[in-house]
């Protein structure tokens, strides 16, 4: 097929200045181009040429910033080129302007983030938006279920595909590799002696680093030997500090064990400071659509602390590769799990064995890049049967293991028992085939006005 | 490829009116883009953490600013497009835009927004009395009001702190509890033991403003939405409304977002009786009244004002520096600010009732 994917305003792919959906889109392509003839949109880059083919993909770079101009840029470019199939990420906003001018393409979205909340899109701009769509793709349960809460209807075309995590680069602690960086590492950080929890992120209220810190000074009377690294963000040392990173600095100032802040860490370079810790710990105290952080704990085969805050806990089994804490506002929990856990190292070390084994049988690439070949491959077989938009036939299933559940079913030893639409037999559909293709109409002017447009403009995130 | 400008004096050991030369040097790119001539230029003001820069320059069109804004060049865009809109369509008493040679209002260089407005002569400040602050409210009063309708242009950002408040409330609280923590670690230094017997209070107000803020017709009120409230300055008080030719200037529109108009007014009136050193119901009815002369203000949205100043605003202001150095800032200078904000803050409960009970719709039931 030719397919065209559309990425957001914010980064440029590919991910030469970081971000989730860049990174994924770009970890995706180089299988999926073997069968399909792929164009990539996406914002434009100082470093990177407006357009230009590169192993094989065709890369379209347009204005970028703010979602309106950029839309600018893909209608325009939509205008001149056709594709039969326009896969969308993150930006339900874009279906509709889209769908105006590339009236016979399937298109297709993938959820990051909560983008269909009514503060970000308007409730019949969203709906029809969805009627236009043959799948929705989501990277949680979660992000999932918050679209199908608000729109009912949407929920035949959804189906979660968690992301996934790079396992040569991630590797376990306990791997001959993993030994010898973990090693530099703490030498590197005079961290040689010391149980070392990680968090991963931005330095900010919502992903909950504070209530990580203030779990220190509840542990650090039993526990005197532990460290806590800070990987990301800022860090501590930048002048014209934000009231929380102040607030942080005035926490660690006062504890007694070593708190590093890495500051920025290069995409490429993260998977040391997994390699070099003992316990990972997401404190998101937000609604999260499920950190890809997780992923890369489990493959470096680090036990888990995380919260029940949005889609996080959907990666965890409780016990066997993570603890979650059920009150997210209270250190006091966070403690009481970290305690047990460095009371006892033989359950780290089990908990990182079994997080490795779930990101080595359903967290790599290959098996993200299958379930995206499984929508588009619904799609071409659509394409080619006149099935109309919404038709939920689905011809094959190529993944034996669709979800996480399942597959944590088939470890626990139990009968599948998923609740996901039934899958309908094709004869079930005949019906359905040989009707011709019912084209929605579309009104002619736009029915999202440029005002609205504009007043979510400054809520968008990536 | 191109320079961007950078914060450039993070330690403040550079002063407050140093430019680096690079910046300098734009300048002049910038001023050639437009069809005047400069004699002098002086540096009124710099936000050298942010990267931002007012210049006072005197051209052959006589006096000009020559502003850089910090902000995100599509928020700027957003600002500009206000203080336009102000001017030429609501002929309000703000700074023109001077347009570059090529009709720009803007030009855009080392990833900030720059632009030239002009320089209002004379301008000065009004009375530190009751007077005065009744010119301000008026003066805000005319600009929230003139605002309304504001479109921004293609290409801006919209800014909008309407739908935030029940947010910000919470941050309110939030935050009055890691000043309590940091109290806490630092507990041996002079200040920390008044943030500590106070801390609980002054969430305990920020908690049931809150509640009331959910109690009241604040979502129906909202629901108007951005177009329809106008803008907010954001940054309103004695330096940035001003006495000029033809009556109250208002100055330094950066700021400038969609807003429910009296929040302007609250912060006004909550600076002046800062200043005054205590609550007083002369002044809170004066800039009231004043304010609703130029912009009514309907019982719903007294109610959300009332709500608003009950807010403890002055101490969370204040307090919010111990989070930067609390060892610096927790010293016994600092325990007699914040011992002060205490004694004021019981002065303020009083007024706030008598206004609930008296003021409706600018008919003032109380007399003195």
């Amino acid at each position: 097929m030719e397919v065209l994917i559309v990425s957001t305003e914010k980064l440029p792919v590919p991910p030469v200045k970081g971000g989730a959906i860049q990174t994924y889109i770009h970890g995706t392509l180089p299988v999926l181009r073997k069968n399909h003839s792929i164009t990539i949109i996406g914002r434009d880059d100082e470093t990177l040429p407006d357009k230009e083919i590169k192993d094989g993909i065709k890369y379209i770079r347009v204005t970028g910033g703010l979602l309106e101009t950029y839309q600018e840029g893909v209608v325009n470019f939509l205008k001149n080129n056709k594709f039969d199939l326009i896969h969308i990420f993150n930006r339900p906003r874009l279906v509709l302007p889209i769908r105006e001018v590339a009236p016979r393409s399937r298109l297709v979205l993938s959820m990051h983030n909560d983008m269909f909340k009514r503060e970000k899109i308007d409730p019949e701009e969203a709906q029809k938006a969805i009627d236009q769509l043959d799948k929705i793709i989501t990277i949680s349960n979660y992000i999932g279920k918050e679209i199908t809460d608000l729109y009912p209807d949407a929920k035949p075309k959804i189906k979660t595909i968690y992301s996934g995590v790079d396992l040569d680069r991630f590797v376990p602690v306990y791997s001959d590799k993993g030994k010898k960086i973990r090693a530099s590492m703490r030498r590197e950080h005079k961290l040689e002696s010391k149980k070392v929890i990680l968090f991963a992120g931005r330095l900010s209220a919502n992903k909950g680093a504070d209530i990580l810190l203030r779990a220190m000074e509840l542990l650090v009377k039993r526990h005197p030997n532990v460290a806590l690294v800070l990987m990301g963000g800022k860090g501590f040392s930048d002048n014209g500090m934000s009231d929380y990173i102040a607030y942080m600095k005035a926490i660690a100032d006062r504890l007694t064990i070593p708190v590093i802040t890495t500051g920025f860490v290069q995409p490429d370079q993260i998977q040391n400071w997994f390699i070099a810790s003992d316990i990972f710990v997401c404190p998101s105290q937000w609604e999260e659509p499920l950190a890809r952080v997780h992923y890369e704990a489990m493959a470096a085969g680090l036990p888990i602390v995380t919260t029940n805050r949005g889609g996080n806990s959907e990666v965890i089994e409780v016990g066997k590769n993570g603890l979650i804490v059920q009150n997210p506002e209270d250190p006091q929990e966070f403690a009481n799990h970290l305690s047990k856990l460095l009371s006892n190292p033989a359950l780290c070390k089990e908990m990182g064995q079994y997080g490795r084994r779930i990101a080595e049988k359903n967290h790599h690439w290959d098996r993200v890049i299958n379930d995206i070949s499984q929508v588009w491959s619904e799609i071409e077989h659509k394409i080619k049967n006149h099935l109309e938009i919404g038709n939920q036939s689905i011809v094959k299933v190529e993944d034996e293991y669709s979800s996480l559940s399942e597959l944590v079913r088939y470890l626990l030893g139990e009968e599948s028992t998923e609740n996901e639409p039934s899958i309908p037999r094709i004869a079930d559909k005949v019906s359905q085939v040989k009707k011709k293709p019912v084209r929605k109409k579309l009104p002619s002017k736009p029915w999202y006005s440029s005002e609205k447009a504009a007043i979510k403009a400054n809520k968008i995130s990536f | 490829m191109e320079q961007l400008i950078a914060p450039w004096d993070l330690d403040g050991s550079l002063g407050d009116l140093y430019v680096p030369p690079y910046i300098e040097e734009m300048a002049q790119q910038v001023i050639n883009k437009y069809d005047f001539k400069v004699n002098n230029m002086e540096v009124i003001t710099t936000k050298a953490d942010k990267g931002g820069l007012i210049w006072k320059i005197n051209t052959t069109k006589g006096p000009k600013s020559l502003k850089i804004l910090h902000r995100r060049p599509t928020r700027s865009l957003f600002s500009i497009g206000a203080q336009e809109y102000l001017v030429n369509v609501k002929k309000a008493r703000i700074p023109v835009i001077v347009k570059t040679k090529t009709g720009a209002n803007t030009v855009e260089m080392g990833g900030k927004i720059w632009f030239v407005a002009d320089w209002i002569e004379p301008l000065t400040p009004v009375s530190a009395d009751l007077e005065g602050a009744k010119l301000l409210s008026h003066a805000i009063g005319e600009f929230n009001e003139l605002s309304k309708g504001y479109v921004p242009p293609r290409g801006a950002e919209t800014s909008s702190r309407l739908y935030r408040w029940p947010k910000a409330y919470k941050k309110i609280s939030k935050k009055i509890n890691w000043f309590k923590h940091v109290a806490n670690l630092y507990s041996e230094l002079p200040a920390s033991k008044t943030i500590l017997n106070s801390a609980d209070m002054f969430d305990e107000q920020a908690r049931k403003a809150w509640t009331m803020l959910e109690k009241s017709n604040y979502q129906s009120l909202v629901a108007k939405g951005n177009k329809e409230w106008g803008l907010v300055h954001q940054d309103y008080g004695w330096s940035n409304g001003q006495m000029g030719p033809g009556g109250m200037w208002i100055i330094d529109l950066d700021g400038v977002a969609y807003d429910l108009s009296i929040r302007d007014l609250r912060k006004l009136i909550g600076g002046s009786m800062d200043d005054l050193g205590r609550w007083d119901i002369n002044w809170v009815v004066g800039m009231l009244d004043a304010y609703n002369e130029a912009n009514p203000i309907s019982d719903d949205l007294l109610e959300i004002l009332l709500i608003d100043l009950s807010l403890p605003n002055l101490y969370y202001k204040n307090v919010k520096e111990i989070l930067i150095d609390p060892v610096l800032s927790l010293n016994s200078e600092f325990d007699s600010v914040v011992q002060r904000i205490i004694e004021m803050d019981q002065t303020k409960w009083p007024v706030i009732e008598q206004v609930r009970k008296e003021w409706r719709g600018g008919k003032r039931k109380w007399k003195s």
